[in-house]
């Protein structure tokens, strides 16, 4: 396999990100870059046929082919929802690629079969696939190549729709946790696949998760046993690189009685003039005592400064604390797509357990984002948290819709909620949608929500001590943004305090 | 936007196709047509559902011209009255106070149903002009009586400018089971002061259904309450418009609710112009099986800068079986505001509650204090004894009674 | 004769259409110290702003030189990079910003404008270490965010010890005293006698004296209706705090 000279990677990363930011007007997306590597390309369209086409290439037992075709046929009756707060043209389904693999792809594979063109990209963007180096304890080697993950962290890559290399997976497997794509997990454990998958987001949740659940090409699996803590991160990293083609990929986490996992997902896409659609289906599991921390870097591509071409991202992300005393936290940094709709949600179903929200949501230019959470309390003494911080810049409009329920026998239910939004210029919009639904006496629900701006005095200040405004809002909004921060992993921090700054350049002046 | 297929409609959607057709409204009568009356999937009615909640509309009401009662009396107010649907002859008007009538329905056109089923059969409203300093306060007394019926009532409202007035509406009515879909229109000229109450104290039969409007004009100050007290389902639409600089609303209301009722207050607030303010809250106590809802939208458009708004909701359940539902939104387009919203929703503080049971006050009475105390916010900034005193007794009615 | 760290020539500026500054002349030679007094509402504290480059006011005539260089087209960022620092007489709170944070953000900010390279960690530790201990400021604080929840006189020592981190060549301070009680006005103090070398100037603006029996001026100046009326050496001030301020009024008319 090609041996890379890692310092100079990192040198050209560096120049890459000064030249983008020097560029900022043109574009400023420092994922942007196209992957010159040879694909298998389904031509557009959605039948029956595409299901089955995609059910094939995976190999995939009978019943996974019903199950889709179920899907299907339920997709068929549904209507695009039109209730968030997006304007957007309507999406042809039939001008949209459901299936895109690189060429050199031959089922699962160690990191020596895979193509160098695609371990290049992964290197350029920061993501160790190079576990020898690591295991083999050079110090630093995620760190050098500029990974926001630290050099403990399994890594699944996810390229276009299917899963090109999971790393570390014999370390996971000593201690009984299973970490693959799904894809894998359909044939080699489908006796967890069929119990689990479905039973979070069901099969006609809604339109996108139910044309996922039809379409849905690759995406990751885990399992953590009985009393495992997992030792390291685990983490996916999706990555659209064709033209015209959807990306439908499909999680599932499950963490048995008393286990532990913490999960990070980032994604990014070349730039491209057209918008491209990308519709996830994330469920997690979280049985008696066990807890899962999933956090996001959701960094599609944003648009041009025109507001053309970008990701539409619809994703439907919900985790069931199905044990007692269970406990499911998201956190999410979205700084990327033009178009987000996303709710990542916790149904607490186990009495005494715990949902948790983080959010950080970022639009500039044309973005549109509209996310929030759900927190559906059923069980008795459970408590819900939800700190979102929305910044609207440019011509850009960011929604929060969230709602909190408490069930007639969700005794003693208790929920926080703070929702606050910053607005920098005149040309943006931030919006604040929360159903706060208590059916139940012995709830306590407390909700709060503000809007504000950077002050002038707060940038008088920064200015006064020397800072420029760009660096001065960057500062300012990191200060907004610190509560939802924190509760990152470490390895995440300070990549997303950068991911902010340049999210946001361009927005004063 | 229209569904893809036609809705199917009920009894309630027949008859009031029918009576808004006899009535000429054929635009509404298409619109009822078309999507039925709003359900949940219409989010300004997302958890008041009308097609689930209103089964059955009576006939339009027998022209009637006297009122059987009245809800409640206000000591030195000066009353008028509109029963079922007539306004009625008028008292002589104080200075300052002319009395009229105009025809037609009084609420500007919005992509609304029960507005457009106000502006389609309300045949006439009671007007009034309102210049000076009026001391005394001005009660519209609006009753439905007789056989259940529906009606469409309005009274248009004009403040000049510098004049300050307080006005109370007040609903009740027979014990059938009326509709009734009631319109205020209030403009505030420059630097006019105005309280505007309405309370609702029809039958556990009827269903409430009101809708206010307010246009307040340079330095106009609003303040509103809203009181459900009384109708199974009642629903109070709230739409303030900042249209001038230094223009400011409090906009409160209470819902009232106890076993098997429904109440609903909805507002949408907007700040049109820079340099505009307002203090929205709400209050909701629910008691047995039943149902309190508050919605409240603020909207600052593009050039509103340096609105200062914010929106809260405190719902407070006395049962374990009750729901209190609460959709605060923000929609804001200007940067330089400060805005906000906050909603809570628990029981009554075990701490105070303790407190008092501590001091040997028994536990009924220890409830009611606090829950008055809960109350006083909204009661207090009534200035007039006779109306303040009013109110208070409604709240101390609903706390006693059952 | 070298060239005087300020020099305020003919300054009249406003805000909106309010005249406040009505042709203020002033020489601040390097290394010395000199006072502004006067009344509330004199215009001292425009004339900080003024020259800290606030954007609510427009300067309609006369010209600020630093250095030598002038100053009037410059941003404020621009201007604390050229060497003046304003202590606020009401420091500003950015919630959720580590007070270290923004000193490193700061303090490396100022060096890449004057085209130095960064500092490294260890060195601004040390730094931030010493310019801390004149001034009580503690590690704990240092982790706080900027100014939200410090009391009065944290704040103004947090300010003092930016000052000393960022080295000026001119420091203003706007009403460095208010709200201080005098255990905290005197460790102010001498971390700002601290930083007197003979090369740095300052600019010390205060309605009571009590202050300048702390930080002795070189010069004191008198304010009176946006101008200066009258200067003289430190006993001018101990005159005004027997006398008030009432014999300049109605001079500048």
């Amino acid at each position: 396999m090609a041996d890379y000279d890692i310092p100079t990677l990192k040198e050209e990363i560096d120049r890459e990100t000064v030249e983008q930011v020097l560029a900022l007007d043109v574009d400023k997306y420092k994922y942007g870059f196209e992957s010159d590597i040879e694909s298998d390309v389904l031509p557009p369209g959605l039948t029956e046929e595409t299901v089955r086409f995609i059910s094939a290439k995976k190999e995939e037992p009978e019943w996974m082919l019903e199950w889709r075709l179920d899907a299907f046929r339920r997709f068929q009756t549904l209507e695009e929802p039109t209730w968030a707060k997006l304007h957007y043209p309507k999406i042809d389904l039939q001008e949209v690629s459901f299936y895109a693999a690189p060429k050199s792809f031959k089922g699962p594979k160690s990191l020596a079969d895979v193509d160098p063109e695609l371990l290049k990209t992964y290197e350029k963007l920061g993501i160790p696939l190079k576990e020898q180096a690591i295991l083999a304890g050079v110090e630093g080697a995620a760190e050098s190549v500029g990974t926001p993950f630290g050099a403990n962290v399994a890594v699944d890559a996810v390229f276009d729709s299917v899963s090109v290399v999971t790393t570390f997976r014999e370390e996971l497997a000593k201690v009984g946790i299973i970490f693959c794509s799904i894809s894998e997990a359909v044939r080699e454990h489908p006796e967890l696949v069929k119990k689990y998958l479905g039973s979070v987001v069901p099969v006609s949740d809604n339109y996108y998760a139910t044309l996922n659940s039809a379409v849905f090409t690759d995406g990751s699996f885990v399992y953590i046993p009985k009393g495992v803590r997992c030792p390291m991160e685990l983490s996916t990293y999706f990555r659209i690189n064709e033209k015209k083609t959807g990306q439908f990929e499909r999680t599932l986490i499950i963490a048995d009685d008393d286990s532990y996992v913490s999960y990070l997902e980032g994604c990014t896409a070349p730039s491209r003039d057209e918008n491209q659609l990308h519709a996830a289906v994330v469920e997690l599991v979280a049985l008696d005592n066990a807890e899962i921390k999933y956090s996001t870097v959701q960094n599609w591509y944003p648009g041009d400064k025109d507001g053309k071409g970008g990701i539409y991202n619809f994703v439907t992300k919900r985790g069931d604390c199905r044990g007692v005393n269970s406990h499911i936290s998201w956190t999410q940094v979205e700084t990327g797509s033009a178009i987000t709709w996303k709710y990542p949600s916790c149904i607490l179903r186990g009495d005494g357990s715990r949902g948790e929200f983080y959010s950080i949501a970022i639009s500039n230019g044309y973005q549109q984002v509209d996310s929030g959470t759900k927190m559906i309390h059923l069980g008795k003494n459970t408590s819900s948290r939800i700190i979102s911080k929305g910044i609207a810049a440019g011509f850009s409009d960011n929604t929060y819709r969230g709602q909190v329920s408490a069930h007639a026998k969700a005794k003693n239910a208790r929920n926080f909620t703070q929702c606050d939004s910053l607005l920098i210029g005149d040309k943006c919009g931030a919006h604040t949608v929360p159903y706060i639904e208590s059916r139940n006496g012995t709830a306590v629900f407390e909700h709060e929500a503000t809007t504000s701006k950077i002050s002038d005095d707060q940038m008088f200040y920064c200015l006064q001590r020397g800072l420029n405004e760009e660096e001065a809002v960057a500062l300012i909004v990191n200060g907004f943004v610190r509560d939802v921060l924190q509760h990152l992993p470490m390895e995440f921090m300070v990549e997303t305090q950068k991911l902010i700054s340049i999210s946001l350049e361009g927005s004063v002046g | 936007m229209r569904p893809a297929f036609p809705v199917r409609l009920g009894a309630a959607e027949e008859t009031l196709i029918a009576q808004l057709k006899a009535a000429g409204a054929d635009q509404v009568a298409e619109r009822v047509t078309v999507a039925g009356l709003p359900t949940r999937r219409v989010e300004a009615y997302h958890y008041t559902d009308l097609k689930t909640l209103l089964r059955t509309v009576p006939p339009l009401a027998q022209p009637a011209n006297e009122a059987t009662g009245t809800a409640i009396r206000v000591p030195g107010a000066y009353a008028l009255s509109i029963v079922n649907g007539v306004v009625q002859h008028a008292a002589t008007a104080p200075e300052g106070v002319i009395v009229g009538k105009t025809h037609g329905g009084v609420l500007t056109h919005r992509d609304d149903t029960l507005v457009g089923i106000s502006n389609g059969l309300t045949k006439e409203a009671l007007s009034l002009d309102l210049r000076g300093t009026i001391d005394q306060v001005i009660q519209i007394d609006h009753r439905i009586e007789g056989e259940a019926g529906h009606v469409a009532d309005a009274t248009k409202i004009f403040v000049a400018d510098d004049s300050s007035v307080v006005i109370l509406e007040t609903f009740s009515g027979s014990d059938a089971a009326h509709v009734g879909n009631h319109a205020s229109y209030l403009a505030l000229g420059k630097n006019a002061i105005v309280t505007h109450v309405t309370v609702d104290l029809g039958s556990r039969a009827t269903a409430h259904f009101a809708t206010n409007e307010y246009h307040l004009a340079e330095g106009a100050q609003l303040r509103t309450l809203v009181v459900h007290a009384g109708s199974g389902l009642a629903r109070t639409h709230l739409f303030p418009r900042m249209e001038g600089a230094g223009a400011h609303a409090d906009v409160t209301g209470l819902n009232l609710v106890s076993e098997g009722q429904h109440s609903d207050i909805t507002m949408e607030t907007t700040h049109a112009v820079p340099h505009t303010s307002s203090q929205p809250l709400f209050k909701s106590i629910t008691r047995g099986r039943s149902k309190a809802v508050v919605q409240g939208k603020l909207i600052v458009a593009r050039d509103a800068q340096k609105t200062d708004a914010k929106f809260m909701h405190q719902g407070l359940m006395l049962s374990d079986d009750a729901e209190i539902l609460s959709k605060p939104e923000l929609e804001i387009y200007a940067d330089d505001v400060v805005c906000g919203h906050g909603s809570t929703c628990g029981k009554l503080d075990e701490d105070s509650l303790f407190y008092l049971l501590s001091r040997g006050i028994p536990k009924a009475e220890a409830e009611t204090m606090l829950v008055r105390g809960f109350i006083a916010e909204l009661i207090d900034p009534i200035e007039d004894e006779a109306l303040n005193e009013a109110l208070q007794g409604i709240v101390d009615g609903w706390l006693l009674g059952q | 004769m070298t060239t005087p760290v300020l020099e305020i020539r003919n300054l009249h500026a406003r805000i909106e259409e309010r005249e406040i500054l009505k042709g203020v002349n002033l020489v601040i030679p390097q290394g010395e110290v000199h006072a502004i007094m006067g009344r509330n509402g004199s215009g001292k504290s425009t004339l900080s702003y003024v020259l800290a480059g606030k954007e609510d006011y427009e300067v309609t005539e006369g010209e600020i030189l630093l250095n030598g260089v002038s100053i009037l087209e410059m941003e404020p960022d621009e201007r604390a990079a050229a060497g003046l620092f304003l202590a606020f007489q009401y420091p500003i709170e950015i919630p959720g910003v580590a007070t270290m944070t923004f000193l490193k953000a700061a303090i490396n900010a100022q060096r890449k404008a004057r085209g130095e390279g960064e500092l490294s960690t260890p060195d601004f530790m040390r730094a931030v270490k010493e310019a801390g201990a004149q001034l009580n400021v503690d590690s704990e604080m240092l982790k706080r965010p900027l100014n939200v929840g410090f009391s009065g006189g944290e704040k103004k020592r947090a300010e003092i010890m930016q000052m000393a981190l960022l080295k000026p060549s001119l420091a203003v301070l706007d009403e460095t005293d208010s709200g201080l009680d005098i255990d905290a006005l005197q460790v102010v103090s001498k971390g700002v006698n601290a930083l007197r070398d003979g090369k740095r100037s300052m600019l010390v603006i205060t309605h009571y004296q009590r202050l300048l029996n702390h930080i002795v001026p070189d010069v004191v100046h008198v304010f009176s209706d946006g101008r200066i009326v009258e200067s003289g050496d430190k006993d001018l001030a101990l005159q005004l705090e027997a006398k008030g301020y009432a014999d300049y009024d109605g001079q500048a008319a």
